[in-house]
């Protein structure tokens, strides 16, 4: 089989793993945040999205090369299937089948969201839940597999991400937002003429400044 | 073709059972979209022009709705602002 014996294979293969970790650990935590409607006056909400959507692409790259050095590289053999089907790998079999279920999850997240204009947005939000999982999986792949994860700084990097996504996920189930949180404040119109602050004081009032405020822009 | 593209205008539609008031339409396109007390959407009723710069910021709002609650509609016959 096709291989190559360079150790900088190895060696970047452990790296972007901590880098990958870190980074979906981001994507996790942003998607919380634009889930639990985070934002409004000194980040948009709708930044916090498009971070969360362009963090992910990055964490994307970053795995894709995790994977290909990988499976490059003759140091440790784990077959050329073995990042997609569970169970194969001879080396560290069950830590490098978490891996492959943490990216088989990560790819149905990855492509519902790439077609997510045509997938229904009720299969979109399912497939979407799966990414609780995949981190889990994630998690579990780094602790098992990673040799940088066991002692020091990696072992720490590894626990606090553990942490973040664990805060993350109890916020998201605990503290589970009402439908709708209210205005945003970010933008020009919300914040436009003075007097016209968020917190108005009756309906009425707030449908006048709405309206006028559109109109002003016009 | 040219005159009827700039003859077309164009309308966001919102779907209000999938809504569920994030509130980024506002955001993307505030001057098309207006929050409600309880941060649901009220668009504008006026149909957007193709040659509008409003209607960037429409295509914004619907790429950027968490929901996909959010469509541009052509209309027809209508008196574009342009």
């Amino acid at each position: 089989m096709f291989a190559l014996t360079t150790p900088y294979l190895w060696y970047t293969t452990r790296a972007t793993g901590m880098v990958t970790l870190v980074l979906f650990t981001l994507v996790v935590s942003l998607g919380t945040l634009v889930a639990n409607r985070v934002g409004g006056r000194t980040i948009g909400r709708f930044e916090l999205n498009e971070l969360h959507r362009s963090v992910s692409l990055v964490a994307m790259v970053f795995l894709v090369i995790h994977i290909l050095t990988t499976l490059l590289d003759s140091y440790v053999a784990t077959g050329w299937l073995s990042p997609i089907v569970p169970f194969i790998s001879p080396y560290r079999r069950v830590g490098v089948a978490l891996g492959a279920v943490a990216f088989d999850l990560i790819l149905a997240v990855w492509v519902s969201s790439l077609l997510k204009a045509r997938v229904k947005q009720q299969s979109w939000r399912f497939i979407h839940w799966f990414s609780w999982l995949a981190f889990a999986s994630a998690i579990a792949h780094a602790y098992l597999t990673g040799t940088d994860a066991k002692r020091g700084v990696g072992l720490a990097v590894v626990a606090a991400c553990t942490l973040v996504v664990l805060l993350s996920a109890l916020w998201r189930f605990f503290a589970r937002p009402a439908r709708a949180a209210g205005r945003t404040a970010l933008s020009p119109l919300a914040a436009a003429p003075a007097g016209e602050t968020l917190p108005a004081t009756s309906t009425a009032e707030r449908d006048r400044a709405a309206r006028r405020s559109v109109q002003w822009r016009r | 073709m040219g005159v009827k593209r700039r003859l077309a205008a164009f309308h966001l539609e919102v779907d209000p059972i999938a809504c569920d008031g994030f509130g980024h339409c506002h955001e993307l396109a505030p001057e098309l979209v207006a929050l409600d007390e309880w941060g649901y959407p009220i668009i504008t009723p006026e149909p957007i022009g193709a040659s509008d710069p409003a209607l960037t910021s429409a295509r914004y709002a619907v790429r950027g709705c968490p929901r996909q609650a959010l469509r541009l509609e052509r209309v027809k016959d209508a008196e574009s602002r342009r």
